[in-house]
Formats: C-alpha cells, structure tokens, sequence
C-alpha cells in the first residue's frame, strides 16, 4: 500500500455495506426519533430493533448467496472483507439481536406487570425504554465490523463499538447493583485488554509498515525485504492474541465472564454468550489465519495450550457452581476451548484439512450462539418466577427444582439444549463437536483431540445435574409461566438444535466456501 | 430291539415331565405308582436289549444310536447318541432294577409326606439322568447325565429344605461335585484338542493306536479321574457324601450308594484303554488314591453311632476298593464288585431305612439294640447284607472283593495288605452294626419320649411294599456272585460279557503267583472276615473286649472340620478381601476421579475472588508467558 | 465374503425396527396425555409390533449366506461420507431378535407405579436405540445409536430407579461417555486414516474393513481407542464399576435391559468392529483381553458370593458372563466366536429372567437384601421351581442354554488359549457357589414371620417366566437351528482375520502329535 501517494477516496460498493448502514441506520433513527417523541406503545422500541436487525439480516443472506457464484473480495481499499466466512456470522449477530431484543421487551413488560414492588423487578431492566435497543443494534454494528475487518485498526474500531455498548448493557439493570459490579468490572478489564490489543497493533504496523491482513501476510511471505525484527512482530501478535483472549475469555483471560454474565442481565448475558462470543472469535480467526499463516508455527502451540487449559479450567470450575447461571458461564468458557481446537487446526497451514479448521470453528460458534441463547431464555424465565416468588438467589439451582412436573414441555425442551450443549448425537452440539474433532484429527492432533472429548465429559456432569433438579427433585415452586417470547426463543433454538443435529447437510456442504477468506 | 435304547432313558423322563406339570394333581400314592412302573418298564426295555445284545456274536455288542446332532460347530461335532454296549447296558440293567425296587419301597418310606409326588419326580429325573450317563456315546452325553444326577442329588439331599442341615449338605454336595466337573471339562478340551472329538470310541482308538501323544492321554486320564473323585466321593473330595445322609434314606440307597456314586468307576472303565495307554503314574494314583480312601473311611466308620453315616463311610470305603482295581487293571473285577456292592449296599440302606421308619426316625444306634423280634423281616435281610458286605461266602461281597485282591496283590502286595486290613475293619464296623442294632438288650424305651411317640412306643415292622424290595435285594445279595466265580474260565460269566469293552485295557495277571495261589488268597480273605466278625463280637455281644471309638474316629480324622475351617477361615477372608478391594480401590479409584476434578475446581475456584485487581493480575501474568513463548520464538529465528 | 449381500427387498425392514418403537414413543408422549388408558397399548402394540418384525426376519433369514442380509443404504452426511447402512448378519441376527423380544416382554410384564407415561417413551426410544446399534453398518451411525441409548437409561435409572438412583444414574453417564471420548476419535481417525486405501473419507463399515488398509501402528492405537469404549460398556475388569450401581438402582425393567442387550452392544462392538475392522491388532491385544476376561470371570464371581444385595450379586455375576464372551471373542476359533455370540443371548435371557425375578421379589418384600429373606421355597414352591431353572442355567447346567454358549466358548479357546481357559473353567464351579448359597439362605430354611405372608407367582409373571424358561430349555437341548445361523458369519469373520494376518486356526486332532 502506497503511502506516500495522494489520498484517493477508494470506490464505495455500497450494496455491500448496507447491512452496516442499515444497524446504524437503525440505532440513530432509535436514538433521535424516540427521544424526540413521546415514549412508544410497549414493545415496538423492540419492533424497531427486530425489523432493522432483520433486514439487515436478509441483505446478508443475499449477499451470501450471491457469493457461491463470485469470489470473496474486500471492501474500500481491503478494509472490510466481503466473503461468507464473514457474513454467515453477520447474519447470526442479526438474529442474535431479533431475539435477544425480543426477550428484552419480555423482561420490560413483566417488570412492568409487577408494578413497583422493587423486588419483583430484580431481574428486569427499568420498564420498556428505547436504550437499551439502540445499544443493541449498535453492539450488533461493532459486531459486525469485527467479523468482517480485514485491517487492524478497523478491527479495533469495531471491538470497542461492542465492547462500550456492553458495558452500558451490562450495567443496565439500574435496581441491582450486581449488574453495575458487572458492568464496571467489564468496563474496567476490557479497557485494560484493549491497551494490549492496541500495543499489539503498534508492533505489528511497526515491524511490517502495514495494519491491513493481507498486507501484512504480503510482507511476512516474501523474505527478501529489509531486515525484520521477529521478536518484536511476535511480541506484537503475543499482545493482539491477549487482546482477543479476553474477549472470547480464554483461560487465564477468562476470570471477568463468570462476575459478568452472573451480574448482567440474563437477556444481556444471552447476548454476550452468543454475539459477542462469535465477533471474537471469528475475528481473532480471521486475524492469524490471514495476517500470520507464515508465523502459524509460532502461533499454534500457544493456541494449543490456551486451548487445553481454557477446556480443563472451564469444565472443571463449571462443576462446582451452585448458580445456573455461572454454571453456563462456564460452559460458555469450555465452549470456547472447543473452537480453539479448531483454530489449532487451521494453523496446520501446510495441512490440505487446514482449512477444515477455520470453517468448524465458524460453525461451531454459530450453533453454540443459538443454544447459548436458548438456554440463557429458559434461565431468565425461570429466574424470573423464582424473584416472583420472593427468592433470594432467583437463579440457583434450586430455582429449577421440579421445574418437568410444572411445566413439563419447556423441561424438555431446555433438557434438548443442555444435552446438545453435552455433545450429545442428533443435536447440533454433536454436529459442532465432531467438526471440530474431524479437523483436529484430520490433522493428527489426536492429543488435543481426546483432551477436548474428556473434558466434555466432565463438562457432561454440570448439564446432567440441571437436569436432575428439573427431572428428578420435587417442585419447589408453582408452574412457572412462560412468556410468548420465551416460547418463541426455545421453539426456534429446539428446532435449529434437532433439525442441524439429524440434517447437518445443509451446513456441512458450506464448508468448503467459508474457509475461502478474503484477503 | 438295541435300536430302541432310547426308549430307556425317555420313559422316566416322560414320568418326569408327567409329574412336573401334574405331580399336585395326581398326588399319593398314584404318583409313586406311576414313577415306579415307568422307571420298571424302562427295566423291561433294558431287558430286552440285553438279550438282544445277547444273540450276537460278541463284537458286534456295540451299537450307537444318534437322535440328533446337538452341537456342531465346524471341526466340533457333537452328537446326542446313545450306545448300547455289554458295559453300559450292565450298568442301565442295575440301574433301572434296583431303580424300581428303591421307588417300590418309596411309596411306603415316603407316606404322608406332604412333598410326595415331587419326591418322585425328582427320583425319575434322576433315573433319566444316570442312564443318561451310562448310556451316553461320547463324554458330553455322559457330562449332561454327569450333572443331572448331580443336580438331582441336590434336590433330594436338600429335600426336607425346612432343614438347615439338609440345605447345607445339598449345596455342599453340588459345590464339591463341580471341583470334579472342572476335570471332566477340562478332560473334554483337552480330547478335542488332541483328538478332535469327545466321542469315546474316537478318544480310546486314538490312544490305542497312539495317534496322540502319551502326554494328552495321561492328562484325559488324570482329569477324569480328577472328576470320578468328585462323584465317586474319594479322597480329597469324600466329605460331601456322609452329609448327604441329610436326604431321605432312599436316596441315600439309590443314589449315594447304588448308582451315582459309581458313575465315577464307570467312567474309568469306559475310557480303560486311555488309561492303559497313559504314564504308568496314572493308573498308580488311581490304585494309591483307592487304598487310601478305603482304609481312611473304614476306620472312621468303625466309631459311628449314626445308623446311616456308618453305611455312608463303608460305601466310601467300598468305592475305594472298586478304585484300587481300577487302579490294578481289573476292570471286570472293579465292575463285578460296582454290582454286588449296589445290591447289598441298597439292601442295607433300605433296611436301615426301614429301621429308622419303625423306629420313628431315630438314627442314633445307641438308642437301638434287641430290634430282631419287632422287625423280623427287616433284621433277616439286614443280615444278609452284612455276611455279603463282611466277605463271607457264599455271599455275593467275597466273591467280588476277593477277585479285586487278587488282581491287587499281582499289582503291588503292599496295596494288598492295606486292602486285606480294610477287609477286616470292615467285617468288624458291620458286625458291630448288626449287633447294635438287632441284639444285644432294647435301649429305646428310655429314649421313648423324644421321638414324640405317644403312649407306649414299639418299633414295628414295616409295610409290605418297603420289605418286598429288602427280600428281592437279599436274595440278589445271596446269589450275586455267581455272575463270575474263581473256579474256572468258563464260570466268569461277567468277564465274557465284557470282554469286547475292557479287553484293551484288562491286565492280564496270568502266571502271576497270584493268579497260580488264588485259593491261597481266598483262604485269606476267609480267615480274614471271619477275623473281624470274631473280634467285633468280643466287643459289642460279650463285651470281652473294650470298645476302640476314639473322638479322633469319630469326627472322621476332623479331615471335614479342618476343610471347614479353612474354607470359612482364610477362605471366606480372601473373598472378603477381593470385594473390599473391589469397594475400596477399584470403584474407589472411579469416585476418586470425580473427587478430584471437583476438588481441583474447588481450588481453582478461589482464584475467583470477585476482585478486578486479581483479575487483572492474571491477565498481566498470562500476558506476560504468551509473550515470552512468542519473544523466545522470536530470536530463535 | 462380508461383503454386503444382494438380498436387499422393497420394504426397508431394518428400518422399521428403529422407527417402529420411535413413533410408539412419540404416540404415548401425545396421544397418551389425552388417553391415559392407551398409552400402555400403544406401547405394548408398538414394541410387539418391533417384536413381530425381527421373528420375520429370523425366519427370513438365509443361514447359508455369511454376509450381511437386509441391507438397506441411502445417503445421510455426504459431506462427511456417513451414510444411513443397515444390514443384519449371524452375528446381529439373535441379538436383535432378543431385543424385539426382551422389549415387549419388560413391558408387559413390568409396572413402574408412577409416571407410566415418559416410562413407556423412554423405553421405546432405548429399544430403537439399542435395535439401531446392533444393525447399523456405519461407524458414525453406530456411535450415534451407541451414545443416544445413554439418555433413555439415564431417565430411567433417575426416574424410577431406587434410592441411590441420581449415584446410580450420573455414574453410568459419565462413565460411558468417557469411554465413548476415546471411541469418537477413533472413529474419525479409522475414517480419514482409511481415506487414501479406501478411495475417499466413508464411515461404511464394509468398506472400511474390507478396503482399508491401516499400518500396524495405526490399527493398534485405534484399536486400543475403540477397546476402552467396548470394555466400559461390556464391561471388563478393572471399568466394571457402574454395572453394580447401575443395576442395583435401575427399575426392574431397566436391569432387565441392562444385562438383556444392552451390555452386549459392548461385546458386540468388540466383535463387529474390533475384530473386523482391525484384525492385526485384535490379534495382537489378545493376550491382554484373555487375561482381562479370565481376572473379570473369577473377580466377578468372588465379589457376587461376598454381597448381601440380591440385585449386586447378580450384576456381579454378570460381570463373570461377560468375561467368558470375551474370551471366547478373541480366541478367533469357529466354536469360540459362535459360542461367544450364542453366550451374548444365552446371558441376556438368563440374566434378564433373573433380574426379574429379584424384582418379584423385591415386589413382596420390598427388600433385596439376602439376610432378610428365607424360607421361600416353603410358601412359593413354584416362584422357587423358576428361579432354580434360571439359575441353574446361570450355572452351566448341561442341557439348558447356559452351558452350551460356555462349553462351546471354552472348548473353542481351549488351543489359542488354553492356560486361560483352564483357569477360566474353575469360574464353572464359583458360579455354583455363590448361586447355590444365595438360593440356600432365600429360598430354603425355615419360613420366620417377615416371609411367611410371601405370595406365590401370579398367572401373568408365571407366564412372562414362562417365556423366558422356554427358551433357556429349547436353546440348551437343540441350540443346532440357532449355532447353524449364527457359524457362517462367524467363521467369515475369522477367515477376515486369518486373510490379513499370519494368524491360523488350530487345527484340532493334530495338537497332540
């Protein structure tokens, strides 16, 4: 890249752009609109949010089908990456934000219902109001960038749009102070990792002269240019890959997300566990499959050991959780590991099954995302009863005592996320597992391989001890009563688990054209 | 006629099934009815196929029927056949006979029983069983009559089950049988695998010929001989045969001193030339292992009180005699005594039993004595029984214990001593029995009140159907001999008869000083007798002599308490040890592992202190390694 | 010679057996909630109807024919080479005969006194499950049947087992799971290690043996992977540990599947894709499998003489079954292996009617402990005359079916291993006491109080037992109809063996020159 040239404004594709334009079209017209007029009929703020987030949702399955046809290219000048590794988790951050904006207004309306006892609200934000939908769409933006940046600073820009937006969501349940804990906490960490993540860029742009991916894989690939300094570079991707592992909160990165997801609101937990799990992940992927493959020795055994601790501490430390909640906290943390295994495998460069790598571990976020936000629904409208009921720790185990004899049919479907969450056949958490696994294998990895299996055995006992307060003690409560959108998310992330579980074809044959980035 | 051998085996089988289904239903006394003229007819049949054996020349005595084949697998071939031959049709001849007398006298002995009809079902199962055992043309046909009669035993062992003792003795029966049931399995892999098949005609070619090693032969020898020691009660494995005294007492005639207790010395014979073939240390065991339990259980049986374990350790004794001629070769002889043993042996039983039923079933003989003029019947064929068993001729015993001491003595003289003092012990426990029991002055009115007879209580003599089978059984005991008689060639009937079977095997003790002074010997096994009838009458009648009945005899050399011991001792301790391992380490190990991943969250756990500090101190710190790794890496390149 | 056969018909029979019992359950879990007196003829229909299919196939079965029959193949995960491959052959034939018969039998037979509804579902969803594992010639197929029976036995043994059933139930979840850990990567590995020998990435298992061609060190380690699987589940000494809890805790119907078929799905496995799949390194591990068998027969039958629990002791003596199966697995001869997959069976029926009957007793007294019963024999003679049969046959009773897989199995291991076999055999005489001994101090012995009021057997358990002693005594008399379906497979299989490695039978009557 000629820096020493005129600025030319590069050529803007803005059909492609539009699912960015159209989520920050959304949060602006939220912001000035509904602050400039008086407060909307409960549940259209939500409307506004779910109608944009889906359009722009559509627009990207368009643009990802358009582009089995043409090859995947980059956006202005190489900024933003146009290919369907990107948008497929584009499309997931949409429908992440349709229904957590969904359960948002859920929890704004039964806080209402229950009027002003202060108690009752514990859970809910304050009644129906239009910020937290605008941070929504605005996280969903940030989310997007990062999924799709295909240039350091850009990729920055975008980890910090979401990030501030979950501080401020994290926090946003103004009558319990656990979820201003949360939010500071988050606030404060995520601050400190973004200084690494930005000194790693420095280094980067001041070894290789360039922040753009490809560019920088360019400069690293042909070795007849000037003298590098390799300690230095590397010291820049060791500070990027500490940026990124806390925000997918890798073990020793991970210890804010079990305060976090407890303090936050559950809607906002759902949200974190899901959105901003695959932004991290697809972005960090992104980052060293495309800038750093010539360093893939370098990076991989790092990636190997954050890979086996997260798995061991995360499943290990799930078992001993009394609080549903921090249970699946946890779980998200071991998840995470799992989609380490397949990013170790996408560093086997040479290997012809690397890119098997990079394509499971896109899925396996995306279909850990929609169980993460089923099951994170079926916690707050249980939790929610339980607070009803006047309980002290709304969602402790305890909450979900005999929760089958109650409401037989919401137990099993939350019994399917849970065991598909185990890896259990014909869910699409064992489609998820075995991919990864394939690759790993595929790569001779076998240690890596039966390390993770374990390990989702140990991890197995955390799902098994939900479902036996749900299946196996007494009901400790009344029949819990079950919001149309709490209907609608498990419906829809049952279905998505069975149908993906028993026909993964669909997905599967993407495979192959994920993995193709652009560069 | 030999093509209708199966109808032998079926016949109390059906009786069997009969009575499973509809035993309730018939009830006393039509069951005993039928089971006794279904096992009678099956006699009849048996009968006739001996005649028809009969008219042949004899080597063509041999005929196998198969009713289907019953496990074939590739090379392994095992049909369910039935052979009818000279040896196992004496055997079906005396086991359906004496079979049908037993279940006659059953009807009597067995009145009012509130488990009659299943009493004879278990009786006719047992019948099918042993003739299945007899008759069967290979090892695995036999091994099925093998463990039914063992299992059959079982039942009627523990058949007053109410009974503790009767339980134990039951289970203590089958357990001891399955030690000697390992031999024979492990006899059968062992054939297979030399010879190919387990059916005897193969197995004895095989070793006659030499077609396998003397090794394989020795080791089907000696582990059938492993199991024979089982069934046949000899030592180590005897104890279990006094304890099944437990059963009825015509179970004890029938099965513990007629026939399944001589399964084991068919067997012998019946694979005679695989031991005649075997290293000569086998047929020496076997001769040694005999004597031993011969002497062993005479002496013990000579300081019992119990009417029945005196019977129950002579029929030991007596098996150990039959063993020591197989042991020595003489297989006509080991069978020739196997048949007159059965029929004085049951003839005692059944008298005995007949004494226990007048006397209320009191078993202990010091509470007996004078009982000759209560019982007339069951005294004089119970004496007959004893001149047969003491060795007195013209009685059937001598005939045939003097045909295995002679054969003995040609083997190994020292044998021959430990047989004659045998002999002698012997006539002296029985004639001490007899006395007991029939003479001397009544010692039961004192002991009136214990056996809850009410008013004036008088042995008396029992129904016709117990003393029909007594009398047949005394003349049997009287004339048995004649089947093979010293005098000449020609008089050894049995011989003859068995010549196809055992002629590979039978030693030849021609030229022998034995075979030359064998009126020699025969004197000697008379003066003998006579001997211990005399001293045992000094004794017990004209109390010249004190009784020799030390603890020590009594309680069978404590041979039984010590295997007790030891068994409920270290035994039961190692076992205790296994599953506390199997409790403490093994499982422990499983909860151990989950322990651990709970414990080590546990730790890990309180690195979760809620402090931002704390948490930025780790990321610092993992910031800090992955530089490292990555700087380190860095000036490497 | 295994290669699948072309006798493939119209209707998919295979099928049916797996979606028969699914719609059962589905059936109960929505139609039953209207109709409460349906849902146990429903259940009952459909599982009869699962029942009636594999007695179909039994007498459709070709015994001549030694590959795979039925075989029904469509595309399932192309992307991955996974395809829906079903196929029966000697080997499955009996195994799921059992199960369509076990299945109907528990159901009939058995009430669960509460919740009869998911009881039933559950039930139906384990039989599909367990009839898929037995019949699915895909490695990836297999593992998902093979993993899914977990869940229905997991409710089960939580929902309506006894008071240490939440133990009981986790316990045999984690623990299979853990052994399936290792069965997953090996699977994926046989795939793509096979990819270049076999052509492209396939999980089909006839492909897989027959063209795969694995180096020695591949085939060991994957068949090491796929044994601690196996071994969990069948399970062999020193993973044995869940069986007692499991079973001690399980319903009645839940032990009565348990021991019926679903340990076999571990032997099974051993046979089918151990043995198959690698034959070099099943050659090779034998040694350690005998040693395992043979310390599983004695250990099992030592701990069962030393418990107090009826229920424990007649896991434990599963355990000793099992080891002899093993045995006879890897000892590679035509009597061995036919014996071997014979004694799966003879186990399941003996084992199952045994479980039963603890639960009848269990039922009257509601105690399993051993001390507290005797003298039924006296007040239940019939109940007594039933169990003695049964048990009997657990002993090795010549002429009921027990001896015949035992005998077969050790005459046939009797040449490649024989010091095994004869330390094997004296597990022949354990067997005895510790049955005997229980029975003694239950059934005989005079009747005290606390027993007297035992009931004798009802008209429908006698005709549940009935079943099950029929068969014990057919099989044990004339097993030929079925020792001449199953020989053909099983010699295939070994001659499989014999094909890829320096391995020969022995040849019988020459060992002594």
């Amino acid at each position: 890249m000629d820096l020493t040239g005129d600025f030319v404004a590069p050529s803007i594709d803005w059909y492609a752009l539009s699912p960015y334009i159209a989520l920050l079209g959304g949060a602006l017209v939220l912001l000035l609109v509904g602050s400039l007029t008086p407060r909307w009929p409960r549940g259209w703020y939500a409307m506004l949010t779910a109608l944009t987030a889906g359009a722009a949702g559509v627009v990207a399955s368009l643009q990802f089908a358009a582009l089995a046809d043409d090859a995947p290219r980059s956006l202005m000048k190489g900024v933003l990456a146009h290919d369907r590794f990107g948008l497929l988790a584009v499309i997931a951050i949409c429908a992440a934000v349709i229904i957590t904006s969904m359960m948002a207004s859920d929890v704004a309306v039964s806080a209402a219902a229950a009027g002003d006892a202060p108690s009752a609200v514990a859970d809910g934000a304050q009644t129906d109001s239009l910020e937290p939908y605008s941070l929504l769409l605005v996280a969903a933006l940030g989310a997007a960038i990062m999924v799709t940046a295909n240039d350091l600073v850009v990729s920055f820009l975008g980890i910090e749009i979401l990030s501030i937006s979950l501080y401020v969501l994290a926090a946003s349940d103004r009558r319990r102070t656990a979820s201003h804990e949360a939010g500071l906490k988050y606030f404060v960490l995520g601050g400190f990792s973004s200084a690494f993540l930005l000194y790693g860029i420095a280094l980067v742009y001041g070894t290789t002269g360039q922040t753009n991916l490809g560019g920088i894989a360019v400069v690293l690939a042909d070795e007849v240019t000037l003298p590098r300094n390799d300690a230095m570079l590397l010291a820049g991707v060791a500070l990027l890959l500490v940026g990124f592992a806390f925000k997918v909160s890798l073990v020793p990165f991970h210890s804010w997300t079990p305060d976090v997801y407890h303090g936050a609101p559950t809607y906002v937990t759902g949200f974190m566990a899901s959105l901003g799990k695959i932004a991290a992940i697809v972005a960090l992927v992104r980052l060293f499959v495309v800038a750093f493959p010539v360093r893939a020795d370098d990076w991989r055994p790092a990636v190997f050991v954050l890979a086996v601790l997260t798995l061991v501490v995360g499943s290990v430390l799930a078992i001993v959780q009394t609080d549903v909640k921090r249970m699946l906290a946890y779980s998200s943390i071991s998840h995470a590991g799992f989609m380490l295994v397949g990013l170790e495998a996408a560093g086997h460069i040479g290997s012809s099954s690397a890119s098997e790598g990079t394509s499971s571990t896109l899925i396996y976020v995306v279909l850990y995302s929609v169980l993460a936000l089923g099951s994170f629904a079926a916690v707050s409208i249980v939790s929610r009863t339980a607070t009803a009921a006047g309980s002290t720790n709304a969602t402790s185990l305890d909450a979900f005592k005999g929760v089958a004899k109650t409401n037989p049919v919401f137990a099993l479907g939350f019994t399917v996320l849970l065991l598909a969450q185990a890896g259990v056949p014909l869910t699409s958490g064992f489609v998820a597992k075995f991919g990864v696994i394939r690759a790993a294998v595929s790569t001779e990895s076998y240690v890596l391989a039966i390390l993770a299996m374990v390990s989702a055995v140990i991890a197995a006992y955390l799902y098994l001890r939900i479902m036996v307060s749900m299946w196996l003690s007494d009901s400790s409560s009344a029949r819990r009563t079950v919001s149309f959108a709490g209907r609608v998310t498990l419906a829809a992330a049952v279905a998505i688990t069975l149908v993906l579980g028993v026909l993964p074809t669909y997905l599967l044959r993407l495979s192959e054209s994920l993995a193709s980035l652009a560069r | 006629m030999t093509d209708l051998v199966w109808l032998v085996p079926l016949l109390p089988l059906v009786g069997g099934l009969i009575l499973v289904v509809f035993g309730a239903r018939i009830g006393e006394p039509r069951a005993g009815w039928l089971a006794t003229l279904l096992t009678a007819s099956s006699f009849v049949v048996t009968v006739l196929v001996y005649l028809d054996l009969l008219g042949m020349p004899a080597e063509e005595r041999s005929h196998v029927v198969s009713l289907f084949s019953w496990i074939p697998v590739g090379s392994l071939q095992i049909d369910f056949a039935l052979l009818a031959d000279p040896l196992s049709i004496t055997m079906a001849l005396f086991v359906t006979g004496i079979g049908s007398l037993i279940h006659l006298y059953a009807i009597g002995y067995m009145h009012g029983d509130p488990k009659f009809s299943k009493f004879f079902l278990y009786l006719n199962l047992f019948v099918f069983s042993m003739l299945a055992l007899v008759l069967g043309e290979n090892l695995l046909v036999t091994f099925l009559g093998w463990e039914g009669v063992g299992a059959c035993s079982y039942f009627l062992i523990s058949f007053w089950h109410n009974r503790d003792s009767a339980a134990v003795a039951g289970k203590k029966a089958f357990v001891t049988n399955r030690i000697g049931d390992w031999g024979v399995m492990t006899a059968m892999f062992v054939a297979f695998s030399a010879v190919g098949s387990v059916s005897y005609k193969a197995i004895n070619e095989a070793a006659h010929e030499g077609a396998i090693s003397q090794t394989a032969i020795s080791a089907i020898a000696i582990l059938l001989f492993v199991g024979a020691c089982g069934k046949s009660a000899q030592l180590p494995l005897y104890f279990w045969l006094p304890d099944a005294m437990e059963g009825p007492t015509p179970v004890s005639a029938l099965i513990h001193a007629a026939t399944m207790v001589t399964a084991g010395v068919f067997l012998m014979t019946r694979v005679g030339p695989v031991l005649a073939e075997s290293y000569g240390w086998v047929p020496d065991t076997i001769a040694i292992v005999g004597a031993a339990t011969a002497l062993f259980a005479a002496t013990i049986a000579v300081a019992q009180h119990d009417i029945k374990r005196v019977l129950a350790y002579s029929t030991v004794s007596q098996l150990g005699f039959m063993f020591l001629a197989i042991g020595s070769g003489a297989y006509v002889a080991a069978i020739f005594h196997m048949v007159t043993h059965a029929f004085f042996k049951a003839l005692l039983f059944l008298g005995s039993g007949s004494v226990i039923h007048g006397m209320h079933h009191e078993q202990d003989m010091r509470k007996m004595g004078a009982l000759r003029a209560a019982m007339p019947v069951t005294a004089f064929t119970f004496i007959i029984g004893w001149l047969a068993i003491a060795g007195v001729p013209p009685f059937a015993g001598f005939w045939s214990k003097d045909e295995i001491l002679l054969y003995v003595y040609a083997d190994n003289r020292l044998l021959y001593v430990v047989g004659m003092v045998t002999a002698l012990l012997t006539a002296y426990y029985m004639t001490r029995q007899v006395i007991l029991v029939f003479f001397g002055e009544a010692r039961w009115h004192d002991a009136a009140g214990e056996h809850g007879a009410h008013g004036d209580f008088r042995p008396h003599e029992s129904p016709k159907v117990m003393l029909i089978p007594l009398v047949v059984l005394s003349v049997l005991s009287v004339v048995g001999g004649g089947m093979q008689l010293p005098f000449s060639k020609d008089l050894h009937f049995l011989e003859h008869w068995l010549e196809p079977v055992v002629e590979e095997a039978e030693r030849s003790i021609k030229g022998t000083w034995a075979y030359d002074n064998k009126y020699v010997l025969l004197g000697a096994a008379i003066v003998v007798a006579l001997t211990g009838i005399a001293l045992s009458v000094a004794v017990y009648a004209k109390r010249r002599l004190p009784a020799i009945e030390p603890k020590v005899l009594e309680n069978a050399w404590f041979y039984d308490a010590t295997v007790a011991r030891l068994v409920g001792g270290p035994g039961a301790a190692s076992f205790r040890g296994v599953t506390l391992f199997d409790a403490r380490f093994v499982d422990g190990a499983v909860n151990g592992a989950g322990a651990v991943a709970r414990g080590l969250g546990g730790v890990v756990r309180r690195s979760q202190t809620g402090f931002v500090r704390a948490y930025a101190v780790f990321i610092a710190l993992g910031a800090v390694a992955l530089l490292a790794w990555f700087v380190w890496r860095g000036w490497l390149a | 010679m295994l290669a699948a056969s072309s006798s493939t018909i119209p209707f998919p029979v295979l099928t049916s057996l797996v979606v028969v019992p699914l719609v059962g359950a589905a059936l109960v879990i929505f139609f039953g909630r209207a109709r409460q007196e349906w849902t146990k003829l429903t259940a009952l229909l459909t599982s009869v109807t699962t029942g009636a299919v594999s007695l179909w196939v039994l007498q459709a079965f070709d015994s001549s024919e030694a590959g795979f029959q039925f075989v029904s193949q469509h595309e399932w995960i192309p992307a991955w080479g996974i395809s829906w491959h079903l196929g029966i052959d000697g080997i499955s034939l009996f195994l799921v005969v059992l199960t369509g018969v076990l299945f109907p039998l528990v159901i009939a037979g058995v009430d669960p006194h509460h919740d009869e509804r998911p009881y039933l579902a559950w039930l139906l969803v384990l039989e599909a499950g367990v009839m898929g594992s037995f019949i699915s010639l895909d490695l990836f197929l297999f593992f998902v049947f093979f993993e899914i029976v977990l869940v229905p036995m997991y409710f089960l043994i939580g929902g309506w087992g006894y008071d240490q059933r939440v133990y009981a139930a986790t316990k045999f979840f984690l623990f299979t799971m853990a052994g399936s850990a290792f069965l997953l990567v090996g699977i994926v590995a046989t795939a793509l290690l096979s990819r270049d020998s076999v052509g492209s990435v396939t999980f089909d298992v006839v492909a897989l043996a027959e063209t795969g061609a694995l180096s020695v060190t591949q085939g060991r380690w994957l068949f090491v992977a796929f044994a601690i699987a196996f071994a969990v589940k069948v399970p062999l000494f020193p993973v044995h540990t869940w069986l007692p809890d499991a079973h001690t805790q399980a319903p009645t119907a839940g032990s009565v599947i348990l021991a019926g078929v679903l340990l076999k799905m571990g032997t099974y496995g051993l046979l089918r894709f151990g043995v198959y799949l690698f034959p070099e390194a099943s050659v090779w591990a034998r040694p350690v499998l005998y040693t395992l068998a043979v310390i599983g027969i004695i250990y099992g039958a030592i701990a069962a003489t030393m418990q107090t629990d009826l229920k424990r002791l007649v896991a434990y003596s599963s355990v000793a079954h099992l080891g002899f199966i093993v045995l006879g697995t890897f000892a590679l001869t035509d009597q061995a292996v036919t014996g071997g997959v014979m004694q799966m069976v003879n186990h399941g029926v003996s084992t199952g009617a045994l479980f039963l009957l603890v639960g009848m007793i269990y039922e009257r007294r509601h105690t399993r402990q051993i001390a507290e019963l005797r003298g039924l024999q006296q007040v239940a003679p019939v109940f007594a005359g039933f169990f003695m049969v049964v048990m009997l046959s657990s002993i090795g009773l010549p002429g009921l079916n027990g001896f015949v897989g035992e005998f077969l199995i050790l005459i046939g291991s009797f040449d490649t291993a024989r010091w095994w076999v004869i330390v094997a055999t004296t597990g022949v005489i354990l067997a005895a006491l510790y049955l005997l001994w229980a029975y003694q101090r239950v059934f005989h012995g005079e009747v005290d109080d606390a027993n007297r009021g035992f009931a004798e057997l009802r008209p429908r358990e006698g005709a549940l037992l009935f079943v099950f002693v029929a068969i014990i005594v057919f099989t044990g008399v004339y097993p030929k109809p079925m020792l001449s379906r199953i020989e053909p497979s099983a010699k295939a299989l070994i001659e499989h063996v014999e094909s890829r490695t320096d391995y020969q039978r022995p040849a019988q009557g020459e060992a002594g020159k």
